[in-house]
């Protein structure tokens, strides 16, 4: 039977099963369930919102029904929290045994496999399929946080190369400026464009599924590994069903995350059909344009100047109430500068 | 009856299946399964056959299917209505 792990002292025994396997416990999770055979722990997973965890089975006990019962008390615990899907990250040698637990395979390179259970692409797809259109189309992937002047700039020089751009707003919502907010003001920033399609990227591009070190803001081997599932996924899946043959993003002077991102963008979508293309960053006061400086200087309550950084739609939003309610959490440091 | 909440029921173990029901304003039923592509039809009648028994017309129901039989599918549909009518 799988039982909850609570408490300090099975904790510790969890995280000794757990690193006795090879693997790292991670701290961080909503639900750690193990299951115990005559006082043994023989196997044992984790939930942390909808992502599966840190599974782990006893070598003697592998093979059977016990992967079953853990992800079945996972997702179970899961639904009753409100979430859908479920996605597991793991070894590309394990990905068949949760297809076999109706898991479908999103992206695999070699080194790891991303799986989620739910058909939530198959459901995002569909419910995006009124958008797709025919011909030479491309996308951005942006996070919008918030929306610039350089943001409109790389959109319009895409846009004005193609028959439709797919602009991408990432849904993850570990930014100062909330998911909702980013994705209107991209909306009213690219308004002007009549072949600009903004759409929400769920949890299917730079997520912290697909792509948690973004987040983390760290370029080790972890997350290169997840660039490249990131990737793929992007090029096998999402893409051929929007019909996108080129890729845009802007040059990255600041953050060595997505300075490694572009490389890995560089080195992958070719061998798919899709062209990487790089747009040099929009430039004010002699230095490039990043939402980043937007957030300094809001958090410094320097806002003079800000309209060579935003363009009139996110200047408005800021002067609203609603937006002087994101400043203000913005100097208190209470959100996520991601 | 009526699907008027959320509700789940079965396992993903062999040979039974996990069923999810929620509200909705059409009736859509999405399946899985390890034996979708030889036996799609015949879970999705028996699905159909179980809503229509108990007068259900709307909500959407997903089932996530490891080759049950058609005892097991009835047994866990009803249970995760039965939670979903919140009797």
């Amino acid at each position: 039977m799988v039982t909850e792990i609570l408490g300090s002292a099975a904790t510790e025994r969890a995280r000794a099963f757990i690193e006795a396997q090879g693997l790292q416990f991670e701290p961080v999770f909503d639900d750690l369930v193990g299951i115990f055979e005559g006082g043994a722990l023989v196997a044992i997973g984790a939930r942390d919102r909808d992502v599966l965890k840190m599974f782990a089975i006893d070598p003697s006990r592998q093979g059977g029904a016990l992967l079953g019962a853990l992800v079945t008390e996972l997702v179970r615990r899961g639904f009753a929290a409100g979430h859908e899907g479920f996605f597991v990250f793991t070894k590309p040698e394990h990905a068949t045994s949760f297809e076999a637990l109706n898991f479908e395979l999103l992206a695999s390179n070699g080194r790891a496999a991303l799986l989620e259970h739910g058909r939530g692409l198959a459901r995002y797809l569909e419910a995006n399929g009124a958008a797709v259109r025919e011909g030479a189309n491309a996308a951005v992937v942006m996070n919008c946080n918030p929306f610039t002047l350089g943001h409109r700039h790389l959109v319009e020089e895409a846009a004005g190369r193609v028959d439709t751009l797919y602009a991408f707003v990432v849904r993850e919502d570990r930014s100062a400026f909330p998911f909702d907010v980013r994705l209107r003001l991209a909306r009213e920033g690219t308004s002007h464009l009549g072949n600009v399609h903004v759409l929400d990227t769920s949890r299917y591009a730079v997520s912290a599924v697909t792509f948690p070190a973004y987040f983390l803001k760290r370029a080790d081997d972890a997350a290169a590994i997840q660039m490249e599932l990131d990737l793929l996924l992007f090029a096998q899946r999402i893409a051929p069903f929007f019909r996108i043959t080129r890729r845009f993003f802007g040059s990255e002077p600041y953050c060595p995350t997505t300075r490694a991102y572009n490389d890995a963008m560089r080195r992958l979508l070719p061998s798919f059909g899709i062209e990487p293309v790089e747009v040099a960053r929009k430039e004010a006061r002699g230095a490039p344009i990043s939402a980043s400086m937007v957030r300094a200087a809001l958090r410094d309550g320097s806002s003079a100047g800000l309209e060579q950084w935003v363009p009139g739609t996110t200047a408005a939003f800021l002067s609203s109430e609603e937006g002087r309610a994101v400043q203000e959490r913005l100097r208190k440091g209470e959100a996520r500068d991601a | 009856m009526s699907i008027g909440k959320k509700a789940q029921a079965g396992t993903i173990q062999s040979s039974d299946l996990m069923v999810f029901v929620e509200p909705d304003a059409g009736l859509v039923i999405e399946i899985e399964s390890t034996v979708k592509r030889q036996f799609e039809h015949l879970i999705r009648a028996k699905i159909e056959e179980i809503l229509r028994g108990q007068g259900i017309t709307a909500g959407r129901v997903r089932v996530s299917d490891r080759g049950a039989l058609d005892y097991a599918i009835q047994a866990r549909l009803e249970t995760a209505l039965q939670r979903a009518s919140g009797e």
